[in-house]
């Protein structure tokens, strides 16, 4: 790792991604989200945690999940990648160099979305851990989906998916009212779930579940890596 | 003159498919060595391998002194240049972002770049967006990007292919610039014109088999007859061996009126190509 190469690609992608329509109107979507549902009700209330994790799970799904995912698939689809492969910059530097980028354009987004609603929420040193450890997990997803498809346009077919079960949880509750139904009692083991369970005053066994999560995410991108490193020699 | 690339019974294998079959040839400083054949004869199969992108399945290739199995280093991939038919840059960045990427991923100064940049003539357009050049000035840009950091070895596979006769001409110019400057330069092409005109080595590649090799001139000598080839106006042809017995049928050819063209076989490299392969390299 070189931290003048991770800077070099840093900068290059802020300015892919700010020139890139579909990349840079995302981070509007937790604002716009942000700014609808602070105008539900009276205004007046705080919004309920369901809600506000709603957002950040959107932000991580369509930013920072996908926006990693649509860079590395891009530069796949566009042959720029084996250009930085080819110069000695390592596939680390170049990871870490978009994600700092998503991280960044993430953390913008969900600021402004925090500044408009009324979120309420007390911030403990456990929800701190668990919203970098749901951030971790969807930038993983991000980092092996985007190493493992070749076009932007395959990207959909992983995205949708992730967005729905993963980001857009919260949602279930709208589609499946009964709390006893085996959807509703699969989808409590999901990562955002876990979230919304600490700040519920729960601790240890959500973190555990969602440290769970944040390790899968890893061993998938740890497999990715190894794939493509793989197909890269052959 | 020591070698800065040597290959020695170079083999690669896909699946059931075998690229290159027992390959062997050397480059010494600052040549400029072509690998010419058709279209699946396994050119950029050798280059993938010299730049590391490919693992051999047998023999021994050595580049500036690393041996394959070192050419994941840092210090090896500094010192080449690569510029690959499907080699692209960042479309909606200009010239001048795509440049800056590359000079601080090699650590170079800002004066090298303003320098290839000079050299290609695309100085002026250094605050375009890369999506409104042209394809000719793309290639004179991503050649910019291979050797901003003025690399011991430029690998280039096909470098002017489907570009216009001045864009090529512009590159060619410039790759006589880096080889004067010292630079080895491999390149794979098509176009005999191009080898002709660029390369001191040729080496002829057909079906993963080095066929033959020499400077362009040798390996038209060699190939050469002493016919002469003689077309007359309604079609016909006529071969005549220039031999002191055939002296008088090959002064009446000179004076004849019918005759509509002359010439000796000094094949082209093309033509060489054709001789030893029965293909054409298309």
């Amino acid at each position: 790792m070189n931290t003048g190469r991770i800077m070099a690609i840093f900068e290059k992608d802020l300015k892919e991604f700010t020139r890139n329509m579909m990349l840079f109107t995302t981070i509007l979507l937790p604002i716009f989200l942000a700014f609808m549902y602070s105008r539900m009700g009276d205004g007046e209330a705080a919004l309920p945690a369901m809600l506000v994790y709603l957002i950040v799970g959107v932000a991580f799904s369509a930013i920072l999940c996908s926006g990693i995912m649509t860079m590395m698939a891009e530069e796949n689809e566009k042959n720029t990648l084996r250009g930085l492969i080819q110069s000695p910059a390592s596939m680390m530097d170049i990871l870490i160099g978009k994600s700092l980028v998503v991280t960044l354009m993430t953390a913008a987004s969900l600021t402004a979305a925090f500044l408009l609603m009324n979120a309420a929420l007390e911030w403990s040193v456990a929800s701190i851990g668990a919203l970098l450890l749901l951030a971790l997990f969807f930038l993983n997803v991000g980092i092996a989906v985007g190493l493992t498809v070749d076009s932007v346009a395959t990207t959909s077919v992983y995205l949708l998916p992730i967005m729905f079960i993963f980001g857009f949880t919260p949602m279930v509750e709208i589609v499946v009212p009964e709390p006893d139904h085996f959807v509703r009692q699969i989808t409590d083991y999901l990562p955002l779930y876990q979230n919304i369970a600490i700040h519920d005053g729960e601790t240890v066994v959500p973190l555990l579940i969602l440290a769970a999560w944040t390790l899968a995410s890893f061993l998938y991108v740890t497999w990715a890596f190894r794939k493509r490193m793989s197909d890269e020699a052959k | 003159m020591k070698s800065v690339i040597s290959v020695e019974g170079l083999k690669k294998q896909f699946d059931n498919e075998e690229a290159l079959k027992d390959i062997s040839f050397e480059v010494g400083k600052g040549e400029i060595f072509g690998l010419l054949g058709p279209s699946g004869s396994g050119k950029t199969t050798t280059i993938k391998i010299l730049t590391g992108e490919l693992e051999p399945s047998g023999g021994l290739v050595e580049v500036l002194g690393y041996q394959h199995g070192a050419f994941k280093k840092s210090e090896y991939v500094r010192s080449l240049g690569i510029l690959s038919d499907n080699s692209s840059l960042y479309e909606r960045l200009t010239v001048k972002d795509n440049l800056a990427l590359f000079r601080k991923l090699y650590n170079t100064e800002q004066s090298k770049v303003d320098q290839v940049l000079k050299d290609v003539g695309l100085e002026k357009h250094i605050n375009k967006r890369v999506k409104d050049l042209s394809k000719g000035m793309k290639q004179r840009i991503l050649l910019c990007k291979a050797v901003l950091h003025e690399p011991a070895v430029l690998f280039l596979d096909e470098p002017t292919s489907a570009l216009d006769p001045v864009t090529t001409d512009s590159i060619h110019d410039m790759l006589l610039k880096i080889k004067a400057r010292g630079t080895t330069i491999m390149l794979t092409t098509h176009n005999m014109d191009e080898a002709t005109v660029l390369c001191d080595t040729v080496a002829f590649l057909n079906e993963g088999i080095i066929i033959d090799n020499g400077s362009p001139d040798a390996l038209r000598q060699s190939y050469k007859t002493n016919d002469m080839h003689i077309t007359y106006d309604d079609g016909r042809t006529k071969q005549i061996s220039l031999s002191p017995e055939n002296k008088v049928q090959l002064e009446a050819a000179l004076f004849d009126t019918n005759v509509v063209n002359m010439k000796s076989d000094y094949p082209t490299l093309g033509e060489v190509f054709k001789k030893v392969t029965g293909k054409e390299l298309v």
